[in-house]
């Protein structure tokens, strides 16, 4: 544009006219939508909110009711095991417990078995960045570099493989479900791979390359709360074991508060168990390593089932109810205020 | 000025916050398996660390944990905002000026939002209110008038013994005189004359044949060498110290010029000292009236007074001429005095003063000049609708009072209803200064204190109102610190006065005089917003003391205009700039720093709550790149444009109902309830986000697959909802939908979620962290995630929206029924109702001035109404917990509208 007056003749060469451009721009008068707020607008929002929010958050609540979750706080169940791992000394002895439950009706669909920690604070400044992704990522990296500290070597310059704390304080109870059927019992067949991310599994964890695992982790140590080495933590299975544990890369994905759960297993639905779980009575066999007691904290395990809609949380459905409510409510309001006012108005105006 | 309270405000509550989390964690970490559970031990330097320097670096870390909500961007963004800015005003079309070739510049643009809120203007007469393009229409020498021009004004000449006709001259010595007369405005001048072919911007001779022109400081005496030369006697050039004229029998006429003792604003004249052919020595004088009179021996004082002050009415610029005749002595006298006192090393001004004092007396009074100085195009349209934006417009000027008053008149600054006060020198002298004081404030507050239950409505203007005419030797009375001790009284009664004017007047004022007046307004009590404007170099000081200073690019040079802040070619272009862009620049710049705190709440809140559920940590709720790129790319470039091209009703309205300005009076968007309220919204904003998304994610399974989402997750869904709510929050608030703000708008959403994709969609390799791998995807993959942001942004918003909506049905103010009306008339433009209301204000003004039986009665039912309005609606606030308050002011404007529109 302004180039083209420059151009125009006589006058423009003269004195270069300083004449602003007659742009819409410049002149601020760009064509443009003027939204209003008029009333018929702002109440048929309204009122449509209302409805979609009333229309989505029954639908939440019939589909969060259908969920069957059974949570078992474990903690306390087998004292003399949360006793014994109070004392650190003891972590190598053994110590067992069982807890019995019973269904009233079949638990039907994918059943899947979390562990619940609570009072444990994975998101805990120090502790959320005490790790290290690079050594995770199966790179030779030197993790004194990283904030695993103090997690990272031992006293004698052995570097820790994984490091940090996160890692040091993986959860390692094992919990198997029995179902007694008739005196037999039976082992639910739980499935303890595909649990993780599917991203995490394949990109983000990766073992070190070489002929081996135990030689990729050589000149490597445990981190000093583990039992066994990373790459004993699945012997049976080539592709859960190291790094790549699914059990390991869940804990790793720290939680967002204090009280969280993390699966751990899923049933696997074959035979007797290929509909779910049927009712009766069942057994949690449960290997208790992991000392909460020391923090307050309890540990859960959790079988529960799940929808379109997550699990049994109530509160997105009551939410969007609620808001729905609201909004409806306001609809009226906002239209007897308009109706009143206007009657006000036509009686002035006569 | 506003911003920076804010600032404070927020930096207390970032150093409370850190404050109380730090306090707080020691609290919490009393307990050691809290401090140091096993699985989250500390190293052995963070063992060994005293407390003292523990506490004092986690109260540091939280610090650069909270210190978002300080908005640093701000700054960036609004001097950005008000640099750009400003160019819409030199782009503006309408203020260019054809003639010549002019538009308006601006040399700072920190004072763009002040535009919007002026509250005093002063203005110069001469050259800002006038075209300062001086034409000679008359003069009267010894009482009798001579009128240059060929087609004569009847209305000026219907008394006149001699019209124009040179021959008819009485007398042998009235002859004499009147050829003394005219050489003496032939010279005593310091007119340069130049010839025609190096035009350069400087006014045309087109009378003279010669085509050769007069440059001067002063256009009053090219004005006047002009109208001698149509008069017969042309001043030619100064050649060698020659003066050469040539008179009417085409004769060239030298004299010399021996001294020109020169103009200046305190003495208000100009002498010459020339000697003629013959050899005598003359000492011509012209001047202002008040300085030339007493210095007069004789001649027909009488008679030229009563001209001069029958024709300063009129509204003309009046000059007086007198001369003496020197003897030889006298003049070497003279001369030397002179001399000396030029080169006095010390106090020369002072001793040239006295030189000068000491000559020009003892004159004998030749006539009188008279030179129109037509009002600018517009001038009084101008002021008429400043007025009716609240803002007081007064009049400085050096003029002489009855000169000046008739210019107020011509440009509607007093209106034939107004009543003035007079507080001039004459005055004074009849009673003492304290007792026209008291008179005159008696007068305005019995008158005002009737009012009171008007003001509120805004019509008070339309009212009976006061002009105050004060001229500068009253002025200095006034200004002068009394001797006994209570200084000061004069002034306050004074400003008092004065806050109920509607229009004031100061005459006789000089320069500084004229800043004096700017700075009393200034520093007075409610610290208003003052602009001055003014085009000549005795306006620079006031200019200067404003906080507004604007310039007009005019013919007294470039003085004005280089030392204001804009400069525009015409008087007229106020208007425009300050009710449409003034108005603009203020509306886009509040809700920009409004919004930039209320963004920063939403985003460093919920940080703030996350640190009571993560053991006060400083655990960061959102990712590193989030953090960072928060204000700088996601969210700051709508506001942004928004700061550049809002309209929230278009510029044409703002023109047409310059009342629209009182919306925004006294910095009524950037109060302090706006600012609690922005900052409470955004508080609860910031709780719906992070209790929201904490309920949704509780120990919860949120996914359709049984996975798990860690805090990452968490975070990036607060993050999404903060960002896309911040984002609709500002689309709800634009008025003015190009298609630039389509594409910030919804281009800076599309950048946050591409953005996102891409950050978690890489193992980055210069990274030695990987947090935030595939966290978005996996959360956008979950279908309660969806569910619970669209829920939670609607929740957000909503609160907001119904404020809106209730106040505009309830409450609106003056700005919003043109909204409203404006979409009514394109809606259906024949229907009768949203044409009356648009036009409804100049209804109510005529209205309310000729009638008040018909007023008062309209106000009781207004009265009334607001009662009815207060029983029924005064529950709506606690119910919906989001106060109206602050609409609740502009309600007793909207009723009085509604009110007074029935009665029309």
């Amino acid at each position: 544009m302004k180039n083209k007056t420059s151009f125009l003749p006589s006058e423009g060469e003269a004195r270069p006219s300083r004449r602003p451009d007659n742009s819409a721009f410049k002149q601020q008068k760009l064509p443009a939508w003027k939204p209003q707020l008029t009333i018929a607008a702002v109440l048929s929002s309204f009122f449509l909110i209302g409805v979609f929010c009333l229309f989505v958050g029954v639908c939440l609540i019939m589909s969060a009711n259908s969920v069957r979750e059974i949570q078992i706080d474990y903690s306390d169940k087998c004292s003399d095991c949360s006793k014994l791992r109070e004392n650190s000394s003891h972590w190598n002895k053994e110590c067992h417990c069982s807890v019995n439950f019973m269904l009233e009706e079949d638990i039907l669909g994918d059943v899947f078995m979390y562990y619940g920690l609570q009072n444990f604070y994975q998101n805990h400044r120090r502790y959320v960045i005490s790790r290290s992704d690079a050594q995770l990522l199966g790179r030779n990296v030197n993790i004194q570099k990283s904030y695993c500290a103090p997690f990272t070597t031992y006293r004698n310059g052995t570097p820790m493989a994984p490091c940090g704390a996160i890692a040091n304080s993986m959860f390692n109870d094992t919990i198997d479900l029995f179902y007694n059927l008739k005196s037999s019992v039976i082992q639910v067949p739980l499935l303890k791979t595909g649990n993780s991310w599917w991203t995490d599994k394949n990109v983000k964890f990766r073992n070190p390359k070489s002929y081996n695992l135990s030689s990729a982790f050589a000149g490597t140590a445990r981190p000093p709360y583990w039992q066994k080495p990373v790459y004993l933590l699945d012997e049976d299975d080539e592709r859960n074991n190291g790094y790549v544990n699914d059990d390991f890369i869940i804990w790793m994905r720290v939680s967002a508060f204090a009280t969280f759960r993390n699966l751990y297993r899923r049933v696997r639905r074959i035979r007797q168990f290929a509909d779910g779980l049927p009712a009766g009575n069942y057994t949690f066999r449960i290997s208790y390593n992991f000392p909460v007691t020391k923090f307050k904290g309890r540990k859960h395990v959790i079988l529960s089932t799940v929808v379109w809609s997550g699990g049994s949380n109530p509160f997105l459905g009551i939410a969007y109810v609620v808001s729905g409510t609201a909004a409806t409510l306001t609809g009226f309001v906002i239209t007897v205020i308009h109706l009143k006012l206007r009657k006000k108005k036509t009686y002035f105006q006569k | 000025r506003s911003m920076n309270l804010f600032l404070i405000v927020y930096l207390c509550i970032l150093i409370s916050k850190a404050l109380i989390n730090t306090v707080l964690k020691y609290v919490w970490q009393s307990e050691p398996f809290r401090d140091e559970p096993w699985y989250n031990q500390k190293t052995e330097p963070e063992r060994k660390r005293n407390l003292f320097l523990r506490a004092l670096t986690d109260f540091l870390a939280f610090m650069v944990l909270f210190n978002y909500i300080i908005p640093v961007s701000m700054y960036v963004t609004v001097e950005m905002q008000k640099f750009l800015g400003s160019y819409f005003l030199t782009w503006d079309e309408e203020m260019f000026d054809e003639d010549t070739g002019e538009g308006p510049l601006v040399n700072t643009s920190d004072l763009n939002e002040e535009l919007g809120q002026i509250e005093y203007v002063f203005t110069d007469k001469t050259g800002t209110l006038t075209e300062n393009n001086m034409e000679f229409v008359e003069c009267c020498i010894e009482g009798h008038v001579y009128v240059p021009h060929v087609i004569c004004n009847g209305q000026i000449l219907h008394d006149c013994t001699g019209i124009d006709m040179i021959d008819s001259s009485p007398g042998g010595s009235g002859k004499e005189r009147e050829e003394l007369f005219f050489r003496a405005l032939c010279l005593c001048h310091t007119v340069q004359v130049k010839d025609d072919d190096s035009v350069d911007g400087l006014k045309k001779n087109q009378l003279s044949r010669r085509s050769c022109i007069y440059i001067s400081s002063s256009p009053d005496e090219v004005a006047l060498v002009e109208g001698i030369q149509r008069l017969g006697y042309t001043y030619l050039r100064l050649k060698d110290n020659f003066m050469e004229i040539l008179n009417r029998e085409n004769n060239i006429e030298k004299f010399e010029l021996l001294e020109v003792l020169s103009f200046d604003s305190v003495r208000r004249r100009m002498s010459v000292i020339v000697k003629s052919s013959t050899g005598d020595i003359f000492l011509f004088c012209k001047g202002a009236d008040s300085s030339i009179f007493p210095r007069v021996k004789e001649g027909k004082i009488d008679q030229i007074r009563s001209r001069v002050e029958r024709n300063a009415v009129e509204g003309l610029r009046t000059l007086c001429v007198a001369y003496k005749k020197l003897t030889a002595e006298e003049y070497s006298n003279a001369q030397k005095l002179l001399q000396n006192a030029k080169l006095a090393l010390q106090d020369r001004e002072k001793k040239l003063a006295e030189v000068y004092e000491k000559i020009e007396r003892d004159f004998i009074l030749l006539g009188a000049t008279a030179v129109e100085d037509r009002l600018q195009e517009k001038a009084a349209d101008t002021i008429e609708a400043l007025q009716k934006a609240g803002i007081k417009v007064w009049v400085l000027t050096g003029d002489k009072m009855e000169t000046a008053a008739a210019t107020c008149y011509a440009c509607k600054l007093f209106r034939r209803n107004t009543q003035i006060l007079e507080l001039t020198t004459k005055k004074i002298e009849e009673q003492s200064l304290h007792d026209v004081l008291f008179d005159l404030s008696k007068t305005v507050l019995r008158h005002n204190g009737s009012l009171t239950r008007d003001t509120f409505s805004g019509l008070s203007t339309d009212m009976q109102d006061y002009g105050l005419i004060i001229d500068g030797a009253a002025l200095s009375l006034i200004m002068k610190p009394r001797q006994d001790g209570s200084s000061g009284n004069y002034r306050e009664l004074f400003l008092e006065i004065c806050r109920n004017c509607s229009a004031v007047l100061c005459c006789r004022m000089a320069p500084l005089q004229k800043a004096q007046i700017v700075k009393l307004i200034k520093l007075s009590k409610e610290h208003p917003i003052t602009l001055a404007i003014g085009d000549g170099a005795n306006d620079v000081s006031m200019i200067l003391e404003a906080h507004v200073g604007i310039g007009i690019i005019g013919k007294e040079g470039r003085q004005a205009a280089r030392n204001s802040d804009y400069a525009i070619p015409k008087f007229k272009h106020l208007k425009k700039m300050l009710l449409v862009h003034g108005h603009f620049y203020y509306v886009r710049i509040s809700e920009l720093v409004q919004y930039f705190f209320y963004k920063n709440v939403c985003f460093i809140f919920p940080q703030f709550l996350y640190q009571f559920f993560c053991g006060f940590s400083q655990q960061t709720l959102y990712d590193t790149a989030y953090l960072t790129l928060y204000n700088i790319s996601f969210t700051s470039l709508p506001i942004l444009l928004y700061g550049l091209m809002e309209q929230h009703v278009s510029a044409d309205t703002l023109k047409r109902e310059p009342s629209l300005y009182r919306d925004v009076a006294k910095n009524a968007l950037l109060r302090w309830r706006a600012f609690i309220y922005w900052t409470f919204l955004g508080v609860f904003d910031a709780v719906v986000f992070f209790f929201g998304a904490y309920f949704l994610f509780d120990n919860t399974i949120v996914t359709s697959n049984g996975q798990m989402f860690g805090n990452w997750t968490f975070g990036t869904l607060v993050f999404t909802v903060l960002v896309f709510t911040v984002t609709l929050k500002l689309a709800l608030d634009t008025h003015y939908w190009t298609w630039i703000n389509h594409f910030m708008i919804w281009g800076s959403l599309v950048f946050y979620i591409i953005f996102s994709l891409l950050w978690g969609g890489i193992i980055w390799p210069f990274l030695n962290y990987q947090r935030m791998y595939y966290v978005f995807m996996q959360m956008l993959s979950s279908g309660p995630a969806w569910l619970g942001i669209i829920l939670l942004i609607t929740v957000s918003l909503l609160p907001d929206v119904l404020k809106k909506v209730l106040c505009r049905q309830l409450w609106p103010t003056a700005t919003e029924r043109i909204q409203n009306a404006s979409r009514h008339c394109r809606e259906h433009i024949s229907e009768f109702t949203p044409l009356a209301c648009l036009k409804s204000p100049r209804y109510r003004s005529s209205d309310c001035s000729n009638s008040p039986a018909r007023r008062s009665n309209s106000h009781s039912k207004k009265m009334m109404f607001t009662h009815w309005r207060g029983v029924n609606y005064s529950v709506l606030p606690s119910v919906f917990g989001y106060s109206n308050k602050h609409c609740r002011s502009s309600a007793g404007h909207h009723y009085s509208g509604t009110g007074l529109e029935t009665s029309v």
